[in-house]
């Protein structure tokens, strides 16, 4: 994103980044109808729309938590991107019905494009690697938790009684692993390029 | 990769290497692409689970509130056409939602001129979203809803500990403890919320001004009040009771 400017709407993430109630219901009552009138008029029904609304607002808290997200465009068509977007990929996987693009909400808004595929990238990774971590044993996911969540290797070690040097090297190799499952699934690949 | 490489990362991203140890890892990323591109996964997972694990219960408190204010948003503008999605939370009472506010507007505007008290403001939002052991939670929900404080309050301590960082159940069980006049454990549960990150950070503080309101504590109930920050629901309340009270 590089020396963009930051939008003024960037206060919608500031807020969602501080689970700020105020803001999470302006985005529902600014934001939202737009989306549920566009997934109405394309064979989905309000609670499909309740829960692409919902699952799109946690990707972006998430990049924003994890990546530090810059807005640099209008939060209005940003969202509405997104939101299309995961729609129209699960009709696709549903194999439904062809679905009308209406021009007329479509932005041209090139930063928006840009920033809402980025988005959509980062939310299909981050379900790749949930999916990718579940299939991982049980000892690996419990040393991976406890790794991140206790921070000191050597609480770690002693919570699941190994000891540190076993629990630092079994902790590379279960992220190794990990590597290895997500580099080898196919969706990763169509997701990289 | 072999299983060195993969410890190599790890004391890479920790920089744990020395000097001479950093120098040939860079190398190696810049002429072996393999090497680089599992470099660059193993990177972007450590951050990914950095992120839900260290951050896990902030998020979940995140997701909740998102959740509430959702199932409000979407309660109020139409009614959902299928049922077939669970959404895991029950909303007894929320037609009592329409009640208690004409109640809680006849209460306000007849006490409008007289000295502030507890009872003016004790028309509590009805109970409804609950996750947990569900039968007791449906008990105390109606309990609470009906007024009765004392039952709500021993089946709601009940689930609470079985789920004690549940804090939605803590704000109500707070609640049922200032109706009750058990003010230490109001308090308690109620400074608990907030000093937390959870959803019911504010309301809890305005019901925090409210025990003390009920104490007849009044200096601390205004020190209180004039916390409620300016983005809160209750923030409006809390400006009428400190005029009020000033």
């Amino acid at each position: 994103m590089g020396d963009k400017k930051i939008h003024e709407d960037q206060k919608y993430i500031d807020g969602l980044l501080k689970n700020n109630s105020f803001i999470i219901q302006t985005i529902y009552d600014k934001f939202v109808p737009k989306v549920v009138n566009y997934i109405k008029q394309n064979s989905g029904d309000i609670a499909q729309a309740q829960d692409i609304v919902q699952e799109t607002i946690i990707t972006i808290y998430n990049q924003a938590k994890e990546k530090g997200l810059k807005l640099t465009c209008p939060f209005d068509a940003y969202f509405f991107l997104l939101c299309k977007r995961k729609w129209l990929n699960e009709l696709k996987k549903n194999n439904k019905k062809e679905v009308t693009i209406n021009e007329e909400v479509l932005s041209k808004d090139d930063d928006a494009q840009e920033l809402a595929f980025e988005t959509s990238l980062f939310g299909e990774k981050q379900a790749l690697f949930n999916e990718m971590f579940l299939k991982l044993g049980t000892a690996c996911k419990d040393l991976i938790k406890a790794t991140f969540k206790i921070k000191s290797m050597e609480e770690v070690a002693a919570s699941l009684g190994l000891t540190y040097a076993y629990a630092r090297k079994k902790k590379s190799l279960c992220i190794g692993q990990l590597t290895k499952l997500v580099q080898e699934s196919p969706k990763f690949n169509q997701l990289n390029y | 990769m072999e299983e060195q490489d993969y410890i190599l990362f790890d004391q890479y991203l920790l920089e744990e290497l020395s000097a001479d140890e950093r120098l040939v890892f860079e190398k190696r990323l810049d002429t072996d692409i393999e090497f680089k591109k599992s470099f660059n996964t193993y990177k972007e997972l450590s951050n990914f689970l950095e992120n839900k694990f260290e951050n896990e219960e902030e998020s979940n408190d995140f997701k909740s509130n998102l959740e509430r204010v959702s199932n409000k948003h979407f309660s109020k503008t139409e009614t959902p056409v299928d049922s077939k999605h669970k959404r895991g939370i029950f909303r007894i009472g929320q037609l009592a939602i329409a009640a208690s506010v004409i109640l809680f507007l006849g209460v306000f505007i007849f006490n409008q001129f007289s000295n502030p008290t507890y009872l003016d403001y004790n028309s509590h939002e009805p109970m409804t979203v609950v996750r947990g052991n569900v039968k007791d939670l449906i008990e105390a929900t109606k309990a609470f809803n009906n007024e009765e404080y004392e039952i709500a309050n021993k089946l709601i301590k009940k689930v609470l500990d079985k789920d004690p960082e549940n804090s939605e159940l803590k704000l109500y069980y707070a609640i049922t403890n200032i109706e009750l006049d058990n003010y230490k454990v109001a308090d308690e549960n109620l400074n608990e919320l907030i000093n937390g990150t959870s959803a019911y950070k504010d309301k809890a503080l305005w019901y925090s001004a409210l025990s003390r309101l009920k104490q007849r504590n009044i200096d601390a109930c205004i020190i209180l009040l004039k916390q409620v920050e300016q983005e809160s629901e209750d923030y409006k309340q809390a400006q009428e009771l400190l005029d009020k009270l000033e």
